[in-house]
């Protein structure tokens, strides 16, 4: 009998201690909203009743601003490149201050930590209690993934991912409410590449991709259009490394093995410098031509590089920041003045989408509660952009033009990409159709489109 | 219940349990949807970390590779909500599936080693699963994760959900409260201290810890699946090592060998990574701060702290002599006298700042 109700006592006492347990978050939640109601007063926005406030204004825009959330990781190993993100989104407001001065728009900034967990509880906070409008979005794929997929069903945000570039969200799986303004997919890019690389003359390829989903996209982008033209890839002959690897000298060996025309490489994170420094020890810079996919290029891996390992190498991209035009240099000067770095594809983009979002609010005349309307809006807009003139699709990808770029060493001993070719109005399924392309499966590991087999 | 006052620490503890009980059922009312999302999330975290200490905490088999159960068991979810379009009875049923039959194969593969080589050996089981989920793309769609996942529409709204989970969490408490107090449980005790001498005592320690891995597997797998219908989404970030140490870390936080250690340190992770990271840009510092002072100041956790501030101070009772190396009598009298003290703590340091 004594066991038995020391067993009840136990078990009560369990449950009321897990249920106690609840009980900090609640005393937490308390404080916290009592700070909170400062940030969200200032628009005189009560916190909880955010649905009220934000289907408010039909014929004054400004009695209640716009409210724009960027979610980015801005701290953990991508918090270099979200910080570029970061940057060139507050740069573009406070370098167009029109809207957020007349307090038609505000915006604020979370940090996601590169974790979906965190992202998802952030984006819910940034919808439900501050009453975001635009969500603009991550940069991993799998975080933007499962942001789309979290705001899908919700009518009253769009949500803009400039540099997340997942192919399927643009293309077998789209979303109502997503758009890729400012953005691009995986292997738009190095699909122009293929085709370069066949009209250079070379008739044989290697491979050499980071192994996960954006490494097969950029790759098999390449390997599609370089072998359907008349290339040569040997199923063999495509290398794929761990992500996150950093002694890559095995796979460099290989690859001058194969004694290929040209080398396609993609690499990302810690491994970019690895894989110059092996590139150039075994002495195949100036070998074998060696061309890129367009992140293993980017500015901000390539600053972290010694010149002469990177000087003269190509690639191509949507993003340029050697493209000489006025709205491309006159982006390069603001950022290269405030930060001191001359800006990445990150900050191009979300500098961009900001331009979209304020584009699209000033065709709509100030009134963006109609989203649909908003999106249509904004995929009807021809841009000037950083990256070029910009039109978007009917699934919201931008269509650009693609460049064929150089590593440059600029007056100031920095490298940077200069323009060398440019293919025009490059759309997501260039040279396909959109009905041939989505016809066929998403690039993996499984199916690189290789036309030789 | 050897202690003379006990019915003064129980009625405290009962006090402070009706308290929270209240609190914690009446939170979807007081709160925005954005809070309560949190509190299923530390609640599930929670899980997941009592599950680690289960084996880290009670059975001194310390785990980095947790996260490799709880999220198969997910994938299997996502698998079939996602891929194959099955309905909830087959999305359950593959989930507890794989993931029991996962904490079977990472049981047989470490029940022979201990100590630092057992850590090594889950250390590598996590990765395998990483290694997995990021290679076997028509399973788990690689890195972008498996999207198209929905919660069951009885339990689909914020709250619903946010109560079921309670419910599953508070059960599964009890649960591995009863697991604990078993003969099995403090068989596990001596585990943790000798298990040469467990074994001289004719304690089969090999299958003893298969079954301990499989028990706190269950558990996992359970985290695991409500964690899956709570993002409705799942990515490999979900299996690596930062997932399953941080597991660890909230239990040492916490206070290991006591089950309720891992939910405080579950709430407390939970609520600075994503609540003062809003107003904190600097986040990560206080949440090192938090470990270092933690470490530095109360070797034990929060729990340890709480409970040696209950008998020296307030009940004046010297019964620190025994009990820094018996996490297990801790366990006993600090369990709820925790709650009390704890959760203002952390939510008014953070704030301030």
């Amino acid at each position: 009998m004594r066991s038995w109700s020391r067993r009840l006592a136990v078990f009560s006492v369990l449950l009321l201690v897990a249920s106690a347990c609840s009980a900090p978050g609640g005393e937490e939640e308390e404080t916290t909203t009592t700070t909170a109601a400062p940030a969200t007063t200032t628009t005189a926005a009560a916190p909880g009743d955010t649905t009220a406030t934000t289907e408010a204004p039909p014929e004054l825009a400004c009695d209640e601003p716009i409210r724009v959330g960027l979610l980015q990781p801005l701290t953990g190993g991508l918090a270099a490149s979200g910080g570029d993100a970061k940057d060139g989104f507050e740069l573009y407001w406070t370098n167009h201050p029109e809207l957020v001065d007349a307090g038609c728009l505000e915006y604020r900034v979370e940090d996601t930590g590169g974790s979906p967990d965190t992202a998802l509880q952030k984006v819910d906070e940034l919808v439900q209690n501050y009453g975001a409008d635009i969500i603009v979005g991550e940069l991993l794929a799998n975080v933007t993934l499962a942001l789309a997929d979290r705001l899908k069903d919700n009518p009253d945000v769009i949500f803009m991912s400039p540099i997340g570039s997942a192919d399927d969200l643009t293309q077998r799986t789209p979303y109502a409410n997503f758009t890729r303004a400012g953005g691009w997919t995986s292997s738009q890019t190095s699909h122009v590449l293929g085709q370069w690389a066949y009209d250079q003359g070379y008739r044989t390829a290697a491979t050499m991709c980071t192994d996960y989903a954006f490494g097969w996209e950029m790759c098999g982008g390449f390997t599609q259009v370089f072998t359907e033209a008349g290339g040569t890839i040997g199923g063999d002959e495509q290398l794929w490394n761990p992500l996150g690897s950093t002694d890559l000298g095995t796979y460099v060996t290989q690859l001058s093995g194969f004694a290929p025309d040209v080398v396609f490489a993609l690499q990302v994170g810690a491994s970019v410098s690895d894989f110059f420094q092996n590139w150039s020890d075994f002495g195949l810079k100036g070998e074998i031509p060696l061309i890129g996919g367009e992140v293993l290029m980017d500015v901000s891996n390539i600053r972290n590089v010694p010149v002469e390992q990177v000087e003269g190498l190509i690639s191509s991209g949507h993003w340029a920041e050697g493209l000489e035009l006025p709205a491309t240099q006159e982006f390069v000067d603001i950022f290269d003045g405030a930060t001191g770095r001359l800006p990445s594809y990150y900050a191009a983009a979300t500098w961009t989408a900001s331009q979209y979002i304020e584009e699209a609010i000033s065709a709509m005349g100030g009134d963006i509660s109609d989203k649909a309307a908003t999106l249509t809006a904004m995929k009807s807009l021809q841009l000037d952009t950083p990256f070029g003139p910009s039109v978007l699709d009917d699934y919201g990808n931008p269509i650009y033009n693609i460049y064929i770029r150089q590593v440059e060493v600029r007056e100031d001993g920095r490298v940077w990409n200069v323009v060398i070719d440019t293919y025009e109005n490059i759309d997501q399924f260039w040279p396909k159709s959109a009905d041939e392309y989505l016809a066929q499966p998403v690039y993996s590991r499984d199916f690189q489109g290789n036309a030789g087999g | 219940m050897r202690l003379p006052d006990l019915s003064i620490t129980s009625w405290v503890k009962i006090g402070l349990g009706a308290v929270a009980l209240v609190l914690a059922i009446a939170a979807p009312y007081m709160f925005s949807s954005f809070i309560i999302g949190l509190f299923s999330l530390a609640l599930i975290a929670g899980l997941f970390s009592q599950s680690i200490d289960l084996l880290a905490g009670y059975s001194g088999l310390v785990t980095l590779g947790h996260a490799g159960v709880s999220a198969t068991a997910a994938y299997g979810v996502g698998y079939m909500a996602s891929k194959a379009g099955a309905g909830y009875p087959a999305q359950l049923l593959v989930g507890f599936g794989v993931g029991m039959l996962a904490s079977l194969i990472f049981g047989l593969m470490a029940m022979r080693s201990d100590g630092v080589y057992f850590i090594m050996v889950t250390l590598a089981q996590g990765m395998i699963v990483w290694g997995l989920s990021i290679r076997l793309f028509n399973i788990t769609g690689a890195e972008n994760g498996l999207t198209g996942i929905a919660r069951p529409p009885a339990i689909d709204a914020y709250w619903k959900y946010y109560y079921f989970t309670l419910a599953v969490v508070v059960v599964c408490w009890m649960a591995l409260g009863v697991v604990v107090k078993s003969p099995f449980g403090i068989s596990l005790k001596g585990l943790r201290e000798s298990e040469t001498r467990m074994r001289m005592l004719g304690y089969n320690t090999t299958a003893q810890k298969l079954y301990v891995f499989m028990v706190s597997g269950f558990f996992a797998t359970v985290s695991g699946i409500l964690v899956v219908y709570l993002n409705e989404f799942i990515s490999p970030s979900a299996v690596l090592l930062a997932a399953s140490a941080i597991g660890v870390l909230e239990a040492i936080l916490g206070g290991v060998g006591t089950l309720v250690g891992p939910m405080i340190g579950a709430f407390v992770i939970v609520f600075v990574q994503n609540v003062v990271s809003i107003y904190v840009d600097r986040w990560p510092t206080l949440m090192g701060l938090i470990f270092v002072v933690v470490v530095l100041f109360a070797r034990r956790g929060i729990v340890g702290a709480v409970s040696d501030l209950w008998w020296n101070r307030i009940i004046k009772t010297p019964v620190e002599a025994g009990e820094p190396f018996q996490p297990a009598a801790v366990a006993f009298a600090g369990e709820a006298a925790v709650p009390l003290e704890q959760p203002p703590t952390p939510p008014s340091g953070g704030q301030e700042r």
